[in-house]
């Protein structure tokens, strides 16, 4: 997704939104972020999680004192929760007979090589439920065994009397030939009952993947489509649109229709409120790093955010596409000890919120949180704007367990506990940055989440990391993240062409992007507005790896250049296959202009000063409040600046200074 | 030098991030669906004394034998900055030939001798020998492939024209082989490079120091989980259906002796190597061992060469768990180091009672197709392995259609096979009932059928089709596995290990074995 260029030519066109509204629903709390004529309003409110729709709704009216909004942008978690919690829908499967248990056997593979019981998520759909047609299509998309009349008769007749609330239709080589499955849709259509058809959600090869997405897809959407509904009805006059995984937003119709492609929507929208924000300050190489309570996201973002295909959310296959989120389980509450081998670790054990870390006062176990609390990272009197009370003492005696098995004291251990956690950090931001061809160096870490601000100075140190950034209302990215998201459209198919020419690629494009047109007008966007780019999923015949380039006139070159880049060699006198052409459209909204803060005058004076661990030596450093540093304000490391939702480390390797929209910056240097 | 807990703890993070990203960049710029889609690979580092320091969760077959490679390369070869080593002799560091090892060593700015090594271990499709996929039913090597010792692949940082036109000349499908080979090199010099960056991040001193200490800490780890174990002398036997020679009920017998944080594991009373493939050598039979131990240890065991330390292996030479040349080895490697694992497990299932599982499938089920493909003009040889249910275990029961212990690739997509090669799917499904009874279920095997779609030399390396998949403390058997030959409606079954000829429209059918019952 793109968000500069197309969002300066929607202003200048598209009659303006009077009410715009972000919304990101949490585990916890419901944030509603809005820009009623020009003024932002935030506000955050207990999440519903029985029923999402109640915390929206009165939300709003709580907002917007009943005033309807015109525009609504909703990141949501409900598919996601109802496959967590397996509160799905009864879902029956339509398959090749013979075929019935691919979805059950995925690719054969365990995810522990060395457990002893190795398992694996029990199938969405139970053996009775999966029902096979005998039908037969091969990979050229020709029929071996044609579906009779009969045949679709007697597969509706079983579909009816299975129970089913929804359905999925998945037929191997559908992506070559889609009939037998839409036959089987028409069939089922009568039933009324939600379908997901393999083909529609994703026309690309490999039958586990296509099949697992169209399964999980069926297993959430009846669910996430009465939810929808509901919201509508009360939204009449209000336009809806759902936040995708991939940082882009769709109408209502469509997330009901697919809403797998919202499954990891609240994160892919904190990654886009946070690229959104890096533009008051003109960066757009960010890494994003989001550390909470039990488990961290990093994800790059190099000018657009990176998107994968290919997740398993809860163990289960999706082939859709999400923004790249790596996550890993270690946060603030995973816990520290000295194993039997004399090396200290730290998780993959979390103490959670209850008892949580040693400090909240109800558990002895050591946790991250209380290392940064013995080593001066976090003001105990100000945690959650000092809502709750934290015991130091506690956090001294459960750190002291630490350092007497490691026989030293509790400063050290404190340090050595964030140092190993950091040492998970690094390896996750290696993974998305090092592993995918990045030099992190070459990039801003932006640093939210309870205590990513504390973590990051001396993560960006062990990276070669220069400048750190802590936005301005790091809570409130997610809704932020919707409230900018242009709208969007991906499609893909799976062509496999040995060195085809441009024109007949065009050709192929040229229909989805008619689709894409088609469907994102009807949501509202502005033709102006629409972009479109086709890109190529390209191999040398023979290899089994795609690299992605653009579709243009010389895109044979830009293969070989890629592959060059990538693996250091290229063929150019090769064989070429097109493996997948995929269609990305989107179309932005007027882009949200963000408030300044007012300037700093005379110098920041800090709020108290306080015993910091620095480096290996305890110093005092001053201790400032974030409201309080003005536009332009500078501090030297080693510094604390404490806010509402989290405190940050300042190490004396950078300076500090706040930007005109509030943002803080750790710059290296003096 | 000795590193604290901290520094212990970070560097075992960074160097086991190096070998998992030499194991991205070879999955990714693999040629060949092995490679790519099934993963059939390992990466790892080793220090200058070619012991492993740390391997990425791959494969675990690779796991114990790759240091032998190691050593070998080191031993036979004069390697300088820039050159790379291939092998795959499994008397000289291998283990069955078509898996290739190849070695480079990591030299600092310089330094004349190498500081450590990176090497990784790729299943090749072929690799030559009497039937396409080598993996044919062989009684002596000389008909297995062809035979790599330790020679350099590459020197100075050029590929060797020769030494590649020899091995080319030696393949069925050789495009696919080089592809996979440069993809091998290429996560190599990653390797390296990653690991000089780390010492000139960390310093030379202290990455030394961390490959030595990682070592002490994986043997402490081992050794507090073997005094965890009540001490005694354990001791099981299973056997092996056959060698596709006439040789039946194969026996392997263990005596596993637990004491003060040390493990004896003999295999004295093993039967003498035999005539067909299923001949381990000791490269298999050490990670079948290393395997087991990490399984049954307490906590996450590094991988490395100090889990070892506190066992001693006796393996009797000219064994069929310690096989000399010239035997034939192609099964030992995928099949009979599965048996190897379940004898283990049944001795120390008296160890640790609540923990171990009843037996598991015990085949990877070898399927080797291979001929001259009409429709794309061009000679085709494709592998895979097939699943089998998972034994059960004490309060769980076993998963079905999942590869175990000594393997963990992934299967072909059909999507993906039939587009390439000229055959078809028939059947792909999970064969119910096949997991054996008790408290807690086996999983079931596996039921796949494949038509060939032209004439076409079929090879099976297959196991537990006779003597099944056995229960623990009550637990049923799993059912035995089954291989028939479909051709219209007649149905012949075929023998576990055999090669033949299929003609177009003929289907192989194979049943793969269910996992043993646990409890009664």
């Amino acid at each position: 997704m793109r968000i500069s260029r197309s969002g300066v030519a929607a202003r200048a066109r598209r009659p303006r939104t009077r009410i715009a509204v972000g919304i990101d629903t949490g585990g916890t709390f419901t944030d509603l972020l809005a820009i009623v004529n020009g003024d932002l309003r935030v506000l955050k409110v207990p999440s519903t999680p029985d029923d999402p729709a109640r915390a929206v709704l009165s939300g709003l009216r709580e907002m917007l004192s009943d005033l309807p909004p015109d525009l609504v942008t909703y990141s949501s978690t409900v598919a996601t929760n109802a496959l967590l919690e397996r509160k799905g829908a009864r879902v029956a499967i339509i398959t090749n007979a013979g075929f019935e248990d691919v979805i059950e056997i995925g690719r054969q593979n365990r995810d522990d090589l060395y457990s002893l019981a190795p398992s694996r998520p029990e199938p969405l759909v139970p053996r009775a439920m999966r029902i096979g047609v005998r039908e037969r299509t091969l990979y050229d998309g020709s029929s071996l065994t044609p579906l009779t009349r009969a045949e679709i008769g007697r597969v509706a007749r079983m579909a009816r009397r299975s129970g089913a609330q929804s359905f999925a239709i998945c037929l191997l080589h559908s992506y070559a030939n889609p009939g037998p499955e839409d036959a089987i849709a028409r069939a089922l259509a009568p039933i009324g009952r939600p379908i997901s058809i393999s083909h529609r959600l994703l026309a690309e090869y490999r039958e586990y993947e296509r099949f697992s997405t169209a399964v999980v897809n069926a297993y959430v959407a009846p669910r996430m489509s009465a939810h929808l509904e509901e919201l509508a009805r009360n939204l009449s006059g209000s336009q809806l649109r759902i936040m995708q995984s991939n940082g882009s937003a769709t109408g209502s119709e469509l997330a009901r229709a697919e809403p797998i492609r919202t499954i990891l929507s609240g994160p892919a929208a904190g990654v886009v409120g946070a690229a959104a924000l890096t533009r008051t300050f003109g960066s757009d190489r960010l890494i994003t790093f989001d550390m909470g309570g039990t488990s961290t996201d990093v994800s790059l973002f190099d000018r657009r955010a990176r998107i994968r295909t290919l997740s398993y959310p809860d163990g289960y296959a999706v082939r859709a596409p999400v923004i790249d989120i790596h996550t890993v389980g270690a946060g603030g509450g995973s816990l520290a000890r000295v194993d039997a081998g004399g090396s200290l670790r730290v998780g993959p054990e979390s103490a959670g919120a209850d008892p949580g870390p040693a400090c909240y006062g109800r558990g002895t176990a050591p946790a991250v949180t209380d290392a940064d609390l013995v080593a001066g990272r976090l003001v105990a009197s100000n945690f959650l704007g000092g809502r709750m009370r934290l015991y130091p003492a506690r956090a001294i005696k459960a750190i002291g367990a630490i350092a007497s098995a490691m026989k030293t004291g509790a400063m050290e251990a404190a340090r050595g506990v964030i140092r190993v956690v950091n040492a998970n950090m690094e390896r996750a931001i290696r993974v998305i940055t090092v592993e995918r061809g990045y030099d992190p160096r070459e990039f801003t870490l932006l640093a939210f989440g309870g205590a990513g601000p504390m973590h990051a100075a001396e993560l960006a140190l062990d990276l070669g990391i220069r400048h750190v950034v802590f936005p301005r209302n790091p809570g409130l990215l997610c809704a932020w993240g919707a409230l900018g998201a242009p709208l969007g459209r991906e499609f893909s198919i799976t062509l496999r062409a040995v060195d085809p020419n441009y024109e007949a690629l065009v050709a192929r494009a040229r229909p989805m992007i008619q689709r894409a047109r088609r469907e994102l007008l009807r949501e509202g966007a502005a033709s102006s507005a629409l972009e479109t780019e086709v890109r190529l999923d390209m191999r040398y015949r023979g290899q089994s790896y795609e690299l992605e380039v653009p579709l243009t006139r010389d895109f044979r070159e830009q293969f070989h250049a890629a592959h060059h880049r990538a693996f250091g060699h290229s063929a150019p006198a090769a064989a070429l296959e097109v493996v997948n052409l995929r269609l990305r459209a989107s179309a932005a909204d007027a882009s949200l202009a963000i408030a300044k803060i007012g300037r700093q005058r005379g110098n920041p004076a800090p709020i108290s000063r306080m015993a910091v661990l620095v480096g290996s030596r305890v110093r005092t450093a001053p201790v400032y409040a974030r409201d309080s540093l003005g536009a332009g304000a500078r501090v030297r490391g080693p510094a604390i600046v404490v806010e509402l939702s989290s405190t940050a480390y300042v190490a004396p390797e950078f300076t500090m200074r706040a930007d005109d929209y509030g943002n803080l910056h750790l710059e290296a240097g003096r | 030098m000795k590193l604290d807990p901290v520094a212990l703890a970070v560097m075992n993070n960074r160097l086991a991030a190096i070998a998992e990203e030499m194991g991205v960049v070879l999955g990714q710029t693999g040629y060949s669906p092995n490679i790519k889609e099934r993963h059939d690979f390992s990466c790892a580092l080793f220090d200058a004394r070619g012991e492993l320091v740390a391997q990425a969760a791959h494969i675990p077959v690779h796991l114990g034998s790759t240091p032998l490679s190691v050593r070998a390369a080191i031993e036979h070869l004069d390697l300088g900055p820039g050159d790379v080593a291939a092998l795959n002799d499994p008397f000289a560091g291998g283990t069955h030939l078509p898996d290739l090892t190849l070695v480079m060593p990591i030299f600092l700015r310089n330094e004349r001798r190498p500081f450590a090594y990176a090497a990784n271990r790729a299943h090749h499709a072929d690799i030559g020998g009497m039937a396409p996929g080598s993996m044919a039913l062989s009684t002596e090597i000389y008909q297995e492939g062809f035979r790599l010792p330790p020679v350099k692949i590459v020197e100075r940082g050029e590929i060797s024209r020769d030494v590649m036109a020899l091995f080319l000349a030696n393949t069925r499908v050789r495009e696919e082989r080089e592809g996979d080979l440069r993809a091998q090199i290429a996560a190599l010099r990653v390797g390296a490079d990653r690991l000089r960056s780390l010492v000139g991040n960390s310093g030379k001193s202290i990455v030394n120091a961390a490959m030595d200490d990682l070592k002490d800490y994986a043997a402490r780890l081992m050794e507090s989980s073997l005094r965890a174990l009540k001490p005694g002398i354990y001791r099981a036997r299973d056997f092996l259906d056959d060698d596709g020679f006439g040789t039946k009920n194969i026996p392997i017998h263990i005596s596993i002796r637990i004491r003060g944080g040390r493990a004896i594991v003999d295999f004295t009373g093993s039967s003498r190597q035999v005539r067909g493939s299923v001949n381990a050598n000791y490269a298999i039979t050490l990670s079948a061992v290393f395997y087991v131990m990490k399984c049954l240890a307490a906590e996450a065991v590094p991988a490395n060469e100090g889990l070892m330390r506190p066992i001693t292996l006796i393996a009797p030479p000219g064994s069929v768990v310690n096989a000399l040349a010239p035997a034939a080895v192609a099964g030992g490697n995928v099949e009979t180091s599965q048996r190897i694992v379940d004898v283990l497990f049944r001795a120390m299932a008296k160890a640790a009672p609540d923990r171990v599982p009843a037996a598991s499938s015990g085949s990877m089920s070898n399927l080797t197709i291979g001929g001259f493909d009409r429709v794309r003009n061009r000679h085709f040889s494709y592998y895979e392995t097939i699943a089998g249910g998972a034994g059960a275990a004490p309060g769980r029961p076993g998963a079905s259609g999942i590869h175990t212990h000594m393997t963990n690739t992934l299967n072909t997509p059909i999507e993906a096979l039939e587009a390439y090669y000229p055959m078809r799917i028939t059947e792909y499904r999970i064969r119910r009932g096949s997991g054996g009874r008790g408290r807690s279920r086996g999983g079931d095997g596996l039921v796949r059928e494949i038509e060939c779609l032209g004439e076409s030399n079929v090879s099976l390396l297959t196991e537990r089709r006779t003597l099944r998949p056995w229960g623990l403390f009550g637990g049923g058997n799993g059912s035995a596995g089954a291989n028939w030959l479909v051709r219209g409606k007649r149905r012949v079954k075929l023998a576990a290990k055999t090669n033949l000829t299929l003609q177009a429209g003929d289907r192989v059918r194979i049943e793969t074995p269910g996992g043993g019952g646990w409890g009664r």
